[in-house]
């Protein structure tokens, strides 16, 4: 917390927390459209819904308004490192299973996982004002090699991961918003209203 | 270039093999090469290169490195540039690289003579990349996801050699692809970027020289958007006619920019945008209400967006799409006028009243009529007349009087103002002064010296003046706090305008006053044509016509005449335009003259026709004063020469008009004894009615009796004499028959013709008497005659000698009055018909007359002036005569002639112009 009392430190953290909010609603916005253009193309079912994908990380979680800061941080950031991998995998199969046929779905899920990756960024560095520690290794959060799954699993595995992080886009941004009351001068930070 | 360079140098190897040699594997091998091979050298830069000689080839053909010669392009290379480091190896050394060309080659001279090559190499010479400077991007959104960065630089100076530039970019913990710009060298496209992560970007230049970065450019994207425009824009009325409401779709994500946006709009047709305050939609919306607008008006909408914040690029404009508002009532009144025509009767105006159409902003609507009252001021009890029109002019008769005239326009929302104009029965305020115009901006403006009183408003007519066409009155109103204003309508250039100001009172108007304006004058579109009116010696009257209205082009400033004789210069004199006629002088006579007219308006001028007169050779009254002094002068000597004749006329007459003898008048019917009864004839007494002579006195005249007379008095007449008697030889009268005679009616007695011949040994005739002359029946008296000649010729030939009939008809009547006296002598009566007539000297002819009667009485005398003077001596001697003597022809018919006197009277006469010639 030690570096995150200086002026520009607090600004710096201000700015993160605002556009990381921003990235966290454009990425929920993505992908919700990613989502309707992944079951159409993988011919799922709309309102089909995967309980539960292993080593899909979930974003419910109980008390949540007594996580910390760090806390909060550290949570999304093993998260979206986890997507991150996730995507990258739905990408390779994507790619593989259907070429360059579709490119749109592939541009989209490209899209998604830079944001991904990109929020993961802004997490990191929030952990870095956060912490002195700063964010742990991404060595140890390494995500397991992935099974051997079958073609529907894998589909089904994908929409599970979209849907997951459509719900942690939601939670990233009430997170960072949350942490934004915590520091001072957080005028700039887009209020719940605006947020989508 | 480079090509034709390589060209030359890859033939050059080919000629100089002679330095290559067959190697023992089968390989062609050069006996040297240069170091460093193919180099790219910097502009400006030192350069060293060495060429090595094979060892094989120093054995081989005796070569050696102090033997090489470098070139450059096939130009040999300064010595001083070369240093031989051993015995196979020399070096060149360019300070410049600038100076060297791209074929550099090594040479030697084989056997000291031949220069033969040994190798080559390309020289490339270029610069090293620039950093680039400027890099800026931008991201344009192309769909609702897609959002392509594009980044631009500058790239430097140009480097002459293959230089790649590559747009690097990447987040703090991840790089991404470079970006390779495609046909271009200073721009390159990002097909998709990430939101709310910085990202580092910066330009990398790299050729063969060397390598060059940008400053790197660190910026969140979503700062550098340039949105698509809302779309699907949607316009809508209200239910106020003053709004209209805006709806649209925003084409990207509020999750991605909360947006603002501007608002433009404009009535259809105008240029002009107007736009809704910027504050007013600097929030994220979809729709938004315009207030403000004027109703039943169409409007034209654009709408753009950008970032909320102000960070990043305005959209363009979207589609423009169009909406009307309502209708409202109108606004104010239509602007009223009225012309009156009192040409028929001056008790009773025909008054035509017009208002205008209300401009789309006033009539807020369609406006379905007019409603027009009047109301006679001067009677308050008459009801005021109604009238529901549709046009935009009415016309009424009424009385000359004040009225009081309100018009009101109406829609479909309700009634305007009512316009209200008062017609004064006349126009007694006081009138606008100076009035005046200006051209300004392609438009007129008239400005006016306002009436010290309070003016409600003024009123400008005005026509266009032409002759073709009538002058169709135009108009327009002011309020009454302006003194000018700008026409109103479609003025045209080199037109002239009649314009008319009037101001309107509360309670009355003044008269007009009017001025005559052009908004651009011209040239006039034609010259007067001139001609002369009147032309004299040393003047010309010209005279010619003004231009008419339309020939004009604008104000007629002055007529200038231009006039020349043939090879003379031309003289132009200038002229008043108000005058028609003009009087050239101290012009040259006789001589022809070219003259022209040019009208001039402000703009110039324009020549009219030529026209050529020719002055004349005298002046005014010159001739005259020629003429009539000639004609007097003619007239003068007519007259002398009247005088002239007259007093000669006798010897005229006996020249020209000789006198034919009338038979009537013959004697020789006195002859006969039975004559004198046959003599009664009504005629006579026709002629004589009263009976005047009532008595008769004979006078017998002895021929002796002429030496009665002094020598001296006879004289002056002998030459005289002598020619009457030889005249009188030809006449054909006996005894003085020298009247008429008849030839037909005169039948010779041959007995007494006889004895007349042989008394006389002449001719001798017969005189046949006519009693009637002209107006006189002849009478039938048969005479003798003594004469053996024709008659007729006898009787021309006595013409000479006729005295005239009166004489005879005297002597007749007085022979009738007698009572018969045959031997009447036939002289008698002339001398008494003298006797009546006279007026003449008497004095001088008092000898001659008494000559005349005793010598050659029978004989008129042939000149009358010999006659005139006669009857001017007559009345005395007359009157001496008649008392003691009887007349001689009396005697002579009675008793022949003596012998001495025959000659006289009967002898052939010599011949001569109108004389007789005997047979």
């Amino acid at each position: 917390m030690a570096a995150a009392d200086s002026p520009s430190a607090a600004l710096r953290r201000r700015d993160l927390c605002s556009r990381g909010i921003r990235l966290a609603g454009k990425m929920r916005s993505d992908v919700i459209s990613l989502l309707d253009t992944y079951v159409e193309r993988q011919g799922l079912d709309a309102s089909a819904s995967v309980a539960a994908v292993e080593g899909v990380p979930v974003a419910a979680v109980e008390h949540w308004d007594e996580q910390g800061g760090t806390q909060r941080l550290l949570e999304n950031l093993a998260a979206y490192r986890a997507f991150r991998t996730l995507l990258a995998q739905m990408l390779e199969e994507q790619r593989e299973q259907l070429g360059e046929a579709d490119a749109a779905l592939g541009r989209a899920l490209a899209a998604v996982l830079l944001q991904v990756s990109a929020f993961a960024y802004h997490l990191e560095e929030l952990l870095r004002l956060e912490s002195s520690r700063g964010p742990p290794s991404e060595e140890g959060a390494a995500a397991p090699a992935p099974p051997h799954l079958g073609l529907f699993e894998r589909k089904l595995r994908g929409l599970g991961v979209l849907q997951e992080l459509a719900q942690w886009a939601v939670r990233s941004a009430r997170d960072l918003r949350q942490l934004a009351k915590l520091s001072p001068g957080s005028s700039s930070v887009p209020s719940p209203t605006e947020s989508p | 270039m480079f090509s034709g360079w390589n060209c030359v140098a890859y033939g050059l190897c080919l000629l100089l093999n002679i330095c290559y040699f067959e190697a023992s594997d089968g390989l062609v091998q050069s006996c040297g090469h240069i170091i460093p091979e193919s180099p790219v050298l910097a502009l400006g830069s030192n350069f060293t290169a060495l060429c090595i000689l094979n060892e094989s080839c120093l054995d081989f053909g005796n070569i050696y490195a102090n033997q090489i010669i470098w070139k450059i392009n096939n130009r040999v290379v300064p010595k001083e540039q070369y240093r031989e480091i051993n015995r196979t190896v020399s070096s060149v050394i360019f300070n410049d690289t600038s100076s060297l060309a791209t074929l550099l080659t090594c040479n030697v001279l084989a056997d000291g003579q031949i220069e033969q090559n040994i190798y080559g190499i390309t020289v490339t010479l270029g610069l090293p990349p620039e950093k680039p400077k400027n890099l800026s991007c931008i991201v344009r959104q192309m769909s609702q996801l897609t959002y392509p960065m594009t980044c631009t630089w500058n790239p430097g100076r140009h480097t002459f050699l293959d230089t790649h530039f590559r747009l690097k970019y990447r987040w703090p913990q991840e790089s991404f692809p470079d970006c390779i710009p495609k046909g271009a060298n200073n721009s390159c496209t990002i097909s998709d970027v990430q939101f709310f992560v910085n990202l580092e970007l910066w330009v990398e230049a790299a050729n063969a020289l060397g390598k060059a970065e940008s400053d790197p450019l660190v910026l969140d994207p979503i700062e550098i958007v340039k949105p698509l425009s809302p779309h699907n824009l949607s316009v809508n009325s209200g239910i106020l006619p003053t709004v209209l409401k805006l709806s649209w779709e925003n084409q990207i994500s509020g999750a991605v920019m909360k947006l603002k946006f501007n608002i433009r709009y404009k009535i259809v047709g105008d240029t002009n945008w107007m736009q809704v305050p910027p504050e007013d939609t600097a929030s994220p919306r979809t729709s938004f209400s315009v207030q403000g607008l004027r109703p039943y008006t169409e409007y034209v909408f654009s709408i753009r967006c950008m970032k909320e914040d102000g960070v990043g690029y305005w959209s363009d404009w979207s589609e423009e799409k169009t909406g009307i508002t309502t209708e409202d009532k109108p606004s104010k009144g239509p602007p009223v006028w009225r012309i009156i025509d009192t040409s028929r009767s001056p008790a009773s105006w025909t008054v035509h009243l017009m208002w205008k159409a209300l401009e789309p902003f006033e009539a807020n609507g369609v406006v379905l009529q007019y409603e027009v009252t009047v109301r006679a001021k001067s009677s308050l009890s008459s009801p005021p007349e109604k009238y529901n029109v549709n046009t935009t002019n009415l016309t009424l008769k009424l009385p000359n009087g004040t009225y009081e005239v309100t018009v009101i326009a109406r829609n479909r929302v309700g009634a305007s103002p009512p316009s209200v104009l008062l017609i004064p029965a006349r126009n007694s305020k006081a009138p606008v002064k100076n009035v005046r115009t200006l051209p300004k901006d392609g438009k007129l403006w008239v400005g006016w010296t306002a009436p010290n009183s309070y003016v409600l408003k003024y009123v400008i007519e005005w026509c266009l003046v032409s002759n073709s066409s009538d002058c169709i009155i135009e108009w327009q109103t002011e309020s009454g706090n302006v003194q000018g204003t700008y026409l109103k309508g479609d003025i045209k250039p080199f037109k002239c305008y009649l314009i008319t100001v009037y101001p309107l009172y509360a309670d009355g108007q003044g008269n007009g006053q009017s001025v005559k304006a052009y908004l651009q004058q011209d040239r006039p579109s034609k010259g007067p044509t001139v001609q002369t009116k009147k032309v004299g010696k040393a003047e010309a009257v010209l005279t010619w016509n003004h231009l008419t209205v339309d020939e004009q082009n604008g104000f007629i400033r002055s007529y200038t005449i231009f006039y020349k004789t043939i090879d003379g210069n031309e003289t132009a004199v200038t002229v008043d335009p108000s005058k028609t006629e003009y009087t050239l002088s101290s012009l040259t006579s006789d001589t022809l003259y070219t003259v022209r007219m040019m009208a001039y308006t402000d703009e110039g001028g324009r020549s009219g026709p030529d026209f050529t007169f020719t002055t004349q050779k005298f002046g005014k009254g010159e001739i005259e004063a020629i003429v009539v002094p000639v004609c007097l002068a003619f007239l003068l000597i007519v007259l002398l020469g009247v005088l002239f004749c007259f007093n000669k006329r006798d010897l005229i007459k006996k020249h020209i008009w000789p006198i034919v003898p009338d038979p009537s008048k013959s004697n020789i019917a006195q002859w006969s004894p039975q004559v004198p009864a046959k003599h009664n004839f009504s005629s006579k007494d026709q002629m004589y009615p009263e009976g005047s002579f009532t008595d008769v006195s004979v006078v017998e005249i002895e021929a002796d009796d002429k030496k009665s007379f002094s020598e001296q008095d006879l004289k002056p007449f002998d030459l005289l004499k002598k020619e009457k008697s030889t005249s009188e030889g030809h006449s054909s009268g006996i005894g003085g028959s020298s009247c008429m005679s008849s030839p037909r009616q005169s039948v010779s007695d041959s007995d007494e013709g006889e004895t007349t011949q042989n008394t006389s040994s002449t001719v001798q005739y017969s005189t046949v008497v006519l009693n009637g002359y002209r107006d006189q029946t002849p009478v039938q008296v048969f005479s003798r005659s003594e004469s053996t000649q024709p008659l007729l010729e006898s009787e021309e030939r006595s013409e000479d000698h006729a005295v005239g009939g009166d004489s005879t008809t005297q002597r007749q009547q007085y022979f009738k009055q007698s009572g018969g006296q045959d031997e009447t002598n036939a002289d008698r009566p002339c001398f008494e018909r003298t006797k009546q007539v006279t007026p003449a000297n008497e004095g001088d002819l008092v000898g001659f007359a008494q000559l005349q009667i005793s010598g050659q009485s029978s004989q008129p005398l042939g000149l009358g002036l010999e006659k005139n003077t006669q009857e001017a001596a007559l009345p005395d001697v007359l009157q001496a005569s008649t008392e003691g003597q009887t007349v001689r022809p009396e005697t002579e018919e009675g008793n022949p002639l003596s012998v001495d006197e025959m000659p006289k009277s009967y002898l052939p006469q010599t011949v001569r112009q109108g004389g007789y010639m005997p047979q």
